[in-house]
């Protein structure tokens, strides 16, 4: 990640390296829990996401700011067969 | 494989831990809210304890600031909340202090926390890049619309800093109580937020209270969203953001990924066909002939190399080439003159 392309290399130490070590052990474990939380999030946000159809369908979808249209019931998507509901993804797209 | 993604995350729910790592004073505790697994760059919850002292001196990274509360001496100066920082790697930054302690958001761009003593800067610190304002009190929030399609009126921004090449962004948003918008959006980047004040809902997500954070890879879906009562925030993109608006929760992100390259076709068609049927789609991407063309500069022997990312590359950011004999000074205080 480099937000400026600014980074000046320099060796690292036993003891920087080692603090990296901890600190990635314990994100794994950090990530594993909230993907687990949002696992049992699913039923809760199927929930929502038949709101959000409802909403999109009557008051309308944000196009564009607060230009609005209403999205016809014929157009709202179908999940397709077998997919589980993920809304965590690791690696983004290098996640599938 | 750079950062995970990491949302929602409440760093309220975590204990503070001490950073000892060497350079750094007692007194500094932290709380990792997500790290890069190969450059060590990272984002931190930060609280200096009352009476905490640090020397003059600068990171080997990129680093980034905002005072979340309390009062941090810097130099001269007293920051308070909303205070903002852009330290360019190798920029010695003066004496920080805290004398009732203070809470600060730290974000290492582009390497591992660290702090060398000096109250020199490093010579490859690109020392104008510099800049620092109390966000609070010092800028006007402006409409969210940076970029079309827009976000709903309501979330407004205050510009903190702009890379005008990634077109990268760090800025401050807030929501306006009563905020909706209802669509589901992703984007061609990295997002990053952490949550000042303030809860928002996202319907992948939920809740994301005050201390709520999050680093979200490019294409991954979020939103609607919503806040009742508002919310301010510190916002961040590693490159240009595009709001790709749709309304199916099912989408993956490669899905998305290919819905973006798709948009790509159908408004740079000749842009699409050049970069992706002509064998061009090289790992390193096409070639930008500016990063690579032989420049005058090499000619007269003057060192044009800036190591800043590792790589060799030119004068993008531009300074002034001077005739030879005639002296003049570097941004690190030497001055001599080219024969």
């Amino acid at each position: 990640m480099s937000f400026k392309n600014l980074f000046i290399k320099h060796d690292l130490s036993p003891e920087v390296r080692a603090w990296l070590d901890k600190e990635i052990a314990e994100q794994e474990e950090r990530f594993a829990k909230l993907e687990k939380t949002m696992e049992d999030l699913a039923p809760t946000r199927e929930q929502w996401y038949q709101e959000f159809f409802d909403r999109i369908t009557t008051i309308g979808f944000n196009v564009d700011g607060d230009d609005k249209m209403k999205i016809s019931p014929a157009d709202l998507p179908v999940k397709p067969a077998g997919r589980v509901d993920r809304v965590v993804w690791k690696h983004g797209v290098d996640s599938e | 494989m750079a950062r995970p993604h990491i949302e929602p995350f409440c760093d309220r729910d975590e204990g503070f831990k001490s950073l000892q790592l060497p350079g750094f004073a007692s007194g500094m505790r932290y709380k990792m809210l997500s790290l890069d697994v190969d450059s060590g760059a990272c984002s931190m919850t930060v609280q200096l304890d009352a009476g905490y002292q640090r020397s003059p001196g600068f990171a080997w990274s990129e680093l980034e600031m905002i005072v979340i509360e309390g009062e941090l001496q810097v130099g001269e100066r007293t920051c308070r909340k909303g205070h903002y920082f852009f330290v360019p790697a190798g920029y010695a930054l003066p004496a920080m202090s805290s004398a009732q302690g203070c809470l600060v958001l730290m974000m290492y761009n582009t390497g591992e926390p660290s702090h060398v003593e000096s109250t020199q800067h490093h010579p490859q610190a690109q020392v104008d890049l510099y800049h620092s304002v109390d966000s609070y009190m010092d800028l006007p929030w402006a409409m969210g619309n940076v970029t079309k399609p827009s976000v709903a009126a309501g979330c407004l921004i205050k510009l903190l800093n702009y890379n005008p090449i990634s077109h990268a962004m760090t800025f401050l948003y807030c929501m306006t109580p009563g905020y909706y918008q209802d669509n589901i959006s992703y984007h061609d980047c990295a997002e990053e937020s952490y949550h000042l004040w303030g809860t928002s809902w996202m319907m992948q997500f939920g809740e994301v209270p005050t201390g709520g954070y999050f680093w979200r890879p490019a294409y991954i879906n979020h939103g609607s969203f919503a806040s009742e009562y508002g919310c301010i925030a510190l916002g961040r993109t590693d490159s240009k953001l595009f709001n790709h608006f749709h309304y199916n929760p099912w989408s993956t992100p490669v899905e998305n990924a290919d819905r973006s390259a798709a948009r790509l076709y159908k408004r740079d068609p000749l842009l699409y066909k050049w970069a992706f049927s002509k064998d061009h789609n090289h790992p390193h991407g096409p070639e930008d002939f500016e990063d690579t063309m032989l420049r005058r500069g090499e000619e007269s022997g003057h060192d044009n190399e800036h190591k800043s990312d590792g790589r060799r590359h030119d004068h993008w950011h531009g300074h002034l080439h001077h005739e030879p004999g005639s002296p003049h000074t570097h941004a690190d205080g030497t001055t001599h003159s080219h024969d």
